[in-house]
């Protein structure tokens, strides 16, 4: 059998081996009401891991997105009915906070292409400013999200499904839309590939460039409101721990960190992944402290098991 | 030894908060003077040169903004409002001991110092200062081990503790008690490398020995985080079912995330939820019937209480503290356990004469639970 043909299914084939094996030790994980607390767990770090994707495939990096969804957060929280300001706008909030993202996105963009400043130190000082920003907004009085449309659809479900799940199949969806039948899609992956052919080639690379860090923080914006649409609060640690999540999971997916390699739907799969890593650590019942060790080490298994395949002839592993 | 006792006191802190009124006020500090007449001791300082500083690190959070509230609130009803200085190192320890040098350049024998250490590590140097001008200090929450006031630091007034184990009993307490003793708990804990982690934790184990109606289902670490807090909840709710009938947190922030989650299964106030710091948003809760206890150190009577020991102190009103017994110098505080009966006390500024009964200088330890480490 072709070898490129398994290439998609590694990543797939370690999610089930995980399942199966969780599911031996402690039956009850593999429950429906379960599959519905996965969905509910993974939706904000996949909707993460969309965004991020486009702007790896072009062999960028964006550290900014903790500090994006703490102002998502707190702009969404206090534009909503709330506890601190005189706003209601209810879900047109949801989509400022979206917008609010990917303005910092756009900046993003604009520093690592404008400036010239690599990605990783640009998006690093602006994940700084953006949590600077959003200490400000919180003031050390967190804003309540009052609105009971909101906090219902942030906690509810429709069909049995989470909502927020639902919310990010639809921007994995449009992500997928994106890679595979737009212009952006096709050449992203032709600058990761290259960016000095694609320049010599005419594209306009820049552009595109700012294109993806903008839909990455634009994603980012709308994470860290849904995350408080659920958890009611406007909250500057929102998204604590979400960039390193989210590299992981686009790792674990088979997305090449050096771009040109992968996917949104590889990316997705990794960051369901982690989910029920997360969840299922739970079910079976790994004592707290040493589940960071098994973390680890199941990443570290899942990542070579998925991109064992990457390995091939003339490539060098950094 | 015994205390001085001074004659007459106004109990402005009567049931009713009547002394909110001027007249109380002015009562109030009447016999305030009168007492001063009647010390024992000599004053070291007269109470117009008297310098109040509350060392802190910010008062963005509730917490600080509290403490900072109750010193001045202690100030304005001892008449020493105008000399009263806050000091805030915004997360660094060097800046509050260089802030602590500072305002020492001018009148140093007459300033009282009411600090909470930005870290354990910051008394040391602090108390090094207060040794060296002459000035008082009272310090909060931690210090190294191996250090105390006792120990011929004559201007470290008192060291004010908090007991860790001691929250984590009472809000298990409260939580075995809404469970009426039988059922299962799942348990939600801080950062497992600090100390008051651990303490918390360790306060619902020993009060689950003897309880064996209880089960501890599971325990798992959300980081004193509420959104990590979240989906670990789910995912018990998943497992165990209804054989969950309590959730205990070691902080508000977790409780509160855990809340949610319980919520979005239509379980939110049908389950009991404990957790600790007193915040708001879980006093809120408990009024509400949807959390059932938190535990509180006072940040009004932290931020105040060093500065009352200072006063009375320099005003001559009870002896040196070197002279004190040990149990003074360095004791546990006695937490507030709020639960939905009372509520409504913590929600809300309170008024100087809810403390004033605990700043008399006869009562300067009446929070004392006994000898601290």
């Amino acid at each position: 059998m072709n070898p490129r043909r398994l290439r998609p299914w590694g990543p797939f084939a370690a999610l089930v081996a995980l399942c199966v094996g969780i599911a031996l030790v402690e039956p009850r994980f593999a429950t429906a009401q379960n599959f519905f607390v996965i969905a509910d767990r993974c939706a904000v770090p996949l909707i993460l891991a969309v965004g991020m994707t486009f702007v790896v495939l072009q062999g960028s990096i964006d550290l900014s997105i903790e500090g994006v969804m703490a102002v998502g957060s707190l702009a969404m929280a206090m534009l909503v009915l709330n506890s601190r300001t005189g706003f209601d706008l209810g879900f047109a909030g949801i989509a400022a906070a979206a917008l609010a993202g990917a303005g910092i996105g756009a900046l993003n963009g604009a520093v690592v292409t404008r400036l010239g400043v690599p990605s990783f130190m640009a998006t690093l000082a602006v994940w700084s400013a953006a949590m600077g920003a959003a200490m400000f907004m919180s003031a050390g009085e967190p804003p309540l999200v009052r609105d009971p449309a909101l906090r219902g659809f942030g906690l509810g479900r429709t069909w049995g499904m989470p909502n927020l799940a639902l919310v990010a199949l639809l921007v994995l969806a449009l992500g997928w839309v994106l890679q595979d039948f737009t212009r952006f899609g096709r050449h992203s992956l032709a600058i990761g590939g290259g960016e000095e052919l694609a320049r010599l080639g005419g594209l306009p690379v820049d552009r595109y460039k700012v294109l993806a860090f903008t839909f990455c923080g634009l994603l980012a914006g709308l994470g860290g409101a849904l995350e408080s649409a659920r958890i009611g609060l406007g909250h500057v640690e929102i998204g604590v721990g979400q960039t390193f999540t989210t590299v992981t999971a686009l790792v674990i997916g088979g997305t090449s960190i050096g771009g040109g390699q992968g996917g949104v739907l590889q990316s997705a799969l990794g960051a369901i992944l982690l989910a029920v890593l997360a969840n299922g650590m739970i079910f079976v019942g790994i004592a707290p402290p040493i589940q960071k060790a098994v973390h680890g080490a199941i990443i570290l298994a899942a990542t070579l098991f998925a991109t064992w395949h990457l390995r091939g002839r003339l490539r060098v592993v950094q | 030894m015994k205390l001085p006792s001074t004659t007459h006191r106004a109990r402005p802190g009567a049931p009713g908060g009547a002394a909110g009124r001027p007249a109380a006020c002015a009562a109030a500090l009447a016999a305030w003077l009168l007492a001063a007449g009647a010390a024992t001791a000599a004053p070291l300082c007269d109470k117009s040169e008297i310098r109040l500083v509350n060392s802190m690190r910010e008062i963005a959070q509730p917490y600080h903004a509290n403490l900072h509230k109750g010193g001045r609130l202690f100030a304005a009803w001892a008449g020493i409002e105008p000399r009263y200085v806050l000091q805030l190192n915004h997360g660094d320890s060097n800046k509050q001991v260089s802030l602590m040098r500072g305002v020492l350049s001018h009148n140093p024998k007459c300033t009282v110092f009411n600090v909470e250490p930005n870290a354990d590590v910051v008394i040391q140097p602090m108390v090094n200062v207060a040794s060296r001008s002459g000035a008082w200090i009272v310090s909060h929450w931690a210090h190294n081990e191996g250090l105390h006031p006792f120990d011929g630091n004559d201007q470290w007034i008192a060291h004010v503790a908090v007991n860790s184990l001691d929250a984590g009993v009472s809000i298990s307490r409260r939580l075995v008690d809404a469970m009426q003793g039988k059922g299962g708990i799942v348990a939600l804990q801080g950062r497992l490398d600090t100390d008051p982690a651990r303490k918390r934790f360790a306060g619902l184990q020993q009060v689950l020995k003897d309880q064996p109606g209880i089960e501890l289902l599971d325990h798992q670490t959300a980081n004193w985080d509420r959104t990590a807090a979240f989906p670990i909840v789910q995912a018990w709710l998943a497992k165990y079912g209804p054989r969950v009938t309590a959730v205990w947190a070691a902080n508000d922030d977790m409780a509160l995330g855990a809340l949610e989650a319980l919520r979005a299964a239509g379980l939110a106030g049908k389950i009991p939820v404990v957790g600790v710091d007193g915040i708001p948003e879980a006093v809120a809760a408990i009024a509400k019937g949807e959390m059932t206890a938190t535990v509180a150190s006072d940040a009004y009577y932290q931020g105040s209480i060093g500065l009352a020991m200072g006063v009375c102190v320099l005003t001559g009103k009870i002896p040196l503290p070197r002279t004190w017994p040990k149990e003074q110098r360095e004791f546990y505080l006695r937490l507030q356990v709020i639960t939905k009966d009372n509520a409504m006390q913590f929600q809300g500024d309170p008024q100087a004469s809810a403390y004033a009964s605990e700043w008399d200088c006869n009562k300067l330890w009446s929070r004392s639970t006994g000898k601290a480490f």
